[in-house]
């Protein structure tokens, strides 16, 4: 019986044992080899004092041991949760010390930024994965690890309810928040998720996102699920899409997932018309909205291949799809689509009533994909549930995806814009989504933002920043011009700014603070 | 060469700071050192500090991983000043 994550790897071990689970540059590890390698992590954390329910970190670039960490600190009773090499030390310092993480597994590659890690006041006691020693805490090599007996390993009893990972999330407030998953909701994505893309164990899925984005988990659970073999697109090729292609070619990836960018950039620099990506069935993308004029020419690339719009929060891993076989017609921004499976959706006004039919609104989550709630903030968790109570005691618990969406006469969800990117200048309410929707319709736009500046006094000016195609001899003003044919007067940009490149968050999106902070 | 483009990437490019000298054989792609805007960053650098067009296919693995593959694939494009 499958009811916890490491079931997934213990079971395709059963079936499958000689199928790679997952493939990483020249590296593979098949499920009966990645199966004894998670058994002798879960060995050696338990033996170092791990409990159930104890939260151990992973610091690590994109590599084949993630497969090793995930499932070991899963297999030993504890939550694992993905720490970002990229992000600045301050913030790893707090989310070890949020949910008080006592031991990191890595690799050599990060020695330099453990080592300077461990300097700092962290509560740390061991890392694993290194072969460096550390003054004052335990280190243990990937050596060490695979040369440990599993005679006498006994299996810590875990149940579906239990904590599985966390992964953390910027918050509104700039804080971190911990969101928490468990074997059960994680198992809920997996199954679901492996059924609606029909996964076999003939697959090979391609994982682009980092473990601490939570796309990672279709190709971490939902692939082993089907005893697929998932390829770990080495960090290297997520900056050079010719490479990111030719991957792609190589590996015969018959099932991608990733965010919208990597595959506009893959669409405009991976010389495609040079690829045979033939083997691939599905295209799964989340996380940011897939400009339309990109997805139609992506399409016509990859006529073989179905697309799938996916949306949800972290806190309901997936839970809305858009299937796409032919090209859209229009350039306007395609559905979130519809609910999947054990999920249901409420659309709500400022006062928690239903919208009426076709009216935009606050969307509302419920599903056996649910989080379990912020780390150590009980008062987050209550503050982003909406309550239904059918009966005295019974209620039902809905997630609040702060996102607007509107239910269009087909029953499709269309996704206007998040609750906070609404901005009132002068009384006028502004949906910034929608001047950047504007932007990139026009032909020579490659990607936009638009951020509102405040320079206090009532002094509110929309800025526009925006990436224009390598031929595009535009003038900002002519942009300006172009917004004013198609925005109301006091939705035009009050500025245009072109920029050579977006910076960018570790996930791929567009960081709009860092844009706020080169505007200023 | 190597020498700007390692004052390149150490001052304009990375993270945090290193506590050693940036080696010409650390894996810049791999190893979290750049990241896709920085990788961007880098070609303009190179294109306005050495005179040359970095053409969209040269941007690939084999000739960014280290500034030792930079330097190689830079010596195939630069015409040897006198």
């Amino acid at each position: 019986m499958i009811y916890t994550l490491p079931h997934l790897i213990e079971n395709s071990a059963k079936l499958f044992p000689d199928n790679e689970a997952f493939r990483f540059a020249n590296q593979s590890l098949t499920y009966s080899e990645i199966e004894v390698k998670m058994n002798q992590l879960a060995k050696h954390l338990t033996a170092s004092g791990v409990r159930k329910g104890d939260r151990v970190g992973v610091y690590m670039h994109r590599c084949l041991e993630t497969a090793i960490a995930i499932y070991g600190i899963m297999k030993s009773g504890a939550a694992y949760v993905p720490l970002d090499p990229f992000a600045p030390q301050s913030r790893t310092l707090f989310v070890i010390q949020d949910c008080g993480i006592e031991h990191l597994v890595t690799t050599p590659t990060q020695t330099k930024k453990i080592t300077k890690l461990t300097l700092q006041e962290s509560g740390l006691k061991s890392i694993i994965g290194t072969t460096t020693e550390l003054p004052s805490i335990s280190s243990f090599s990937w050596e060490e690890i695979y040369a440990i007996s599993l005679n006498e390993f006994k299996t810590v009893t875990i149940l579906e309810d239990d904590l599985a990972y966390i992964i953390y999330t910027s918050g509104s407030t700039g804080t971190p928040k911990g969101i928490m998953h468990t074997h059960y909701s994680g198992l809920s994505y997996a199954k679901l998720s492996a059924d609606m893309y029909g996964l076999t164990s003939e697959d090979k899925v391609g994982n682009h996102a980092p473990l601490h984005f939570d796309v990672s988990t279709f190709g971490y659970f939902s692939a082993p699920l089907a005893g697929a073999t998932t390829v770990i697109v080495p960090d290297a090729h997520t900056k050079l899409p010719l490479s990111l292609a030719e991957l792609m070619e190589n590996e015969r990836i018959s099932v991608w997932y990733s965010v919208p960018l990597a595959l506009v950039q893959l669409l405009i620099y991976g010389g495609l018309e040079k690829r045979n990506l033939n083997s691939l069935r599905w295209v799964l993308f989340a996380g940011e909205v897939f400009v339309t004029k990109y997805l139609k020419a992506l399409m016509k690339c990859w006529p073989k291949a179905k697309f799938s719009n996916i949306y949800g929060p972290t806190e309901v891993n997936q839970c809305t799809f858009y299937h796409l076989e032919t090209p859209p017609k229009s350039n306007e921004p395609i559905p979130i689509g519809e609910v999947w499976g054990n999920t249901e959706y409420r659309i709500l006004d400022e006062n928690d009533q239903e919208v009426s039919k076709e009216q935009p609104g606050s969307l509302v989550i419920r599903s056996s994909t649910m989080m379990k709630g912020y780390w150590n903030n009980e008062a987050l968790t209550q503050k982003s549930l909406f309550k239904e109570i059918i009966a005295p005691g019974i209620e039902r618990v809905f997630y609040r995806t702060g996102d607007l969406v509107r239910e269009n006469e087909k029953g499709e969800l269309l996704f206007l814009g998040r609750n906070d990117r609404q901005v009132k200048i002068r009384g006028y309410r502004i949906e910034l989504d929608e001047i950047e929707n504007t932007l990139v319709k026009h032909q020579e736009v490659e990607e936009a933002a638009v951020i509102l500046v405040d320079n206090g006094n009532d002094d509110k000016q929309l800025m526009a920043v925006v990436l224009l195609n390598s031929e595009s001899e535009i003038k900002n003003s002519d942009l300006i011009t172009y917004c004013k044919s198609y925005l109301p007067h006091y939705a035009v940009p009050n500025k245009v700014h072109v920029l050579n490149a977006f910076p960018r968050t570790s996930s791929g999106k567009i960081n709009r603070n860092k844009i706020k902070e080169i505007l200023a | 060469m190597q020498q700007q483009l390692i004052n390149y990437i150490s001052v304009e490019l990375i993270n945090e700071e290193l506590d050693e000298e940036l080696d010409i054989h650390d894996d810049l792609l791999g190893g979290g050192i750049i990241d896709s805007l920085g990788m961007m960053k880098l070609i303009g650098f190179i294109e306005s500090e050495f005179k040359i067009q970095v053409p969209p296919e040269d941007l690939i693995i084999e000739n960014f991983m280290t500034i030792m593959h930079i330097t190689d694939y830079l010596k195939t494009k630069v015409i040897p000043s006198a």
